[in-house]
């Protein structure tokens, strides 16, 4: 029983084995650029929408809603990041109903990717949004006592989210599979369906994560202790 | 359950490109769409707006003029209707005074014309009572007026000879009008009566056709005549009462007797 799709070699170019791991996910890639072009390359302020850009809107709309909500401002770069993680999670757990195809999210691979992008993004957003000397201090609060704690909870929170979104999309392929070999009719389906939401709800999970992570690490000083710096 | 790293380096391009592409065509082109609209829906609600505001004012305005218009054609109807009385009771004053001037002036000519009437009937009367009254003397006693006036003018002279003795002073001239000429018997007569009451006093005798019938004797300044005036008076006053019943319609009984 293959479990990751990291193990399929779909072709070799130049001594390089591409596995289906990276082409499925050229593929969601592909599907989500191909979309997106195909329904925002006429754009105009004076032409009603139709529905297909409604409901691009929409999502985008909901996505951004959801961030707001989170971060409590509008920061655009945090929408790309954390709605691109959703849609890319969402659009391949969707994809698991396609026979034969194998979701990028059921690779530990994939997921230890993007738990590291947002390991990373935690930082970065951080440093972008506060300098380096606000970002690290934030390991020494409330004390100095809690940094290897709070580094350590960095770390974690990237190894949660990987092994959290693999063991989801993972657990969801192989009990599909063992009940394909008991009962190889109707109860696939239905494992199939409810696969489909706990692959939303997984979507949705990594993406609020991500911006609560990035949301924390970018958090706008306390304007009371900042003046008690000054006078320090 | 192994990690690729290579799988894991491979992924987290992927990912960097997909959110690179999702960037420049998805969020992009749709959130600045959004604004774009959401500006666009601002501009035109602000234009809609404006032009409500506009058309609120227009409509003020055009109830303001509609109000002014209907005022002052109130104005134009009652200033019109006050012309039209004011024009109608001229004419009516004007067509009133001119009736009136018109009865005045006709009711003169009437007057004018009994007035004519009247004289040219008391004339022909005169004339007639006096003819009568000739035929009537010499018919019944062979003798004229103006005979039968000189012999009355002898017996009147004589009570007041002396007086007119005293109105001739140093005249010594008499005139005796008559309107026609006397016939010479009575011309003698009266000249004899005068002789013998005025002695020295000559008589001359004249004709005035203006004056009445009868005679008149100027001697100095005293003057006395004896003519139809007072009759042909009395004659025209009677004349008068019955023309003026006859116009009336009625005849006063008392005055009609004469």
């Amino acid at each position: 029983m293959q479990l990751t799709p990291d193990d399929i070699v779909v072709f070799t170019l130049a001594g390089l084995e591409f596995n289906a791991t990276i082409v499925n996910t050229w593929i969601v890639m592909a599907l989500l650029v191909g979309i997106s072009m195909l329904i925002t390359r006429n754009l105009r302020p004076d032409v009603p929408p139709n529905r297909w850009r409604t409901a691009l809107e929409t999502i985008v709309k909901l996505i951004q809603g959801q961030i707001e909500e989170v971060t409590r401002n509008s920061a655009r770069h945090v929408m790309y990041f954390a709605g691109t993680l959703f849609l890319f999670i969402a659009l391949s757990n969707l994809m698991l109903v396609i026979p034969g195809f194998s979701p990028p999210t059921s690779s530990l691979s994939t997921t230890a990717a993007l738990a590291l992008s947002v390991l990373a993004a935690v930082p970065v957003f951080g440093i972008a949004s506060g300098g380096v000397r606000h970002y690290l201090k934030t390991f020494i609060e409330p004390s100095i006592i809690m940094l290897p704690f709070n580094i350590i909870g960095e770390f974690s929170r990237g190894i949660s989210l990987a092994i959290r979104l693999y063991g989801n999309v993972m657990s969801g392929a192989v009990i599909a599979a063992i009940l394909l070999t008991v009962a190889p009719f109707f109860f696939p389906v239905v494992m199939d369906i409810l696969g489909l939401l706990t692959g939303m709800i997984q979507a949705y999970i990594f993406a609020i994560l991500a911006t609560v992570y990035i949301s924390s690490a970018t958090a706008e000083p306390d304007p009371s202790v900042l003046k008690k710096e000054d006078k320090s | 359950m192994s990690i690729d790293w290579v799988t894991v380096i491979a992924q987290i391009a992927n990912f960097l490109v997909l959110v690179w592409l999702l960037k420049r065509f998805l969020y992009r082109p749709i959130l600045d769409g959004i604004d774009a609209r959401e500006a666009e829906i601002a501009r035109r609600m602000a234009e809609a707006g404006e032009a409500e505001k506009k058309a609120q004012t227009a409509e003020a305005e055009f109830h303001q003029q509609k109000k002014q218009l209907l005022s002052d054609q109130d104005a134009l109807v009652q200033q019109a209707l006050r012309e039209s009385e004011d024009q109608r009771d001229s004419l009516l004053a004007e067509a009133r005074a001119k009736l009136e001037q018109e009865q005045r002036d006709w009711h003169k000519h009437l007057e004018r014309e009994r007035q004519k009437f009247t004289a040219q009937l008391q004339r022909a009367g005169e004339e007639t009572l006096l003819e009568l009254t000739r035929k009537a003397l010499r018919d019944l006693a062979d003798e004229s007026l103006e005979e039968a006036i000189v012999r009355q003018v002898g017996v009147r002279l004589h009570p007041i000879a002396q007086e007119l003795s005293d109105a001739a002073g140093d005249s010594k001239e008499a005139i005796a009008t008559t309107h026609d000429a006397l016939s010479e018997p009575a011309q003698a007569l009266l000249r004899a009566d005068v002789n013998k009451l005025l002695p020295g006093i000559n008589l001359r005798f004249e004709t005035d056709p203006e004056q009445a019938h009868g005679l008149v004797l100027r001697v100095g300044g005293a003057q006395v005549a004896w003519t139809v005036d007072s009759y042909t008076e009395e004659f025209d006053a009677l004349l008068s009462e019955r023309i003026a019943a006859g116009v009336s319609g009625r005849v006063q009984p008392g005055t009609a007797k004469g």
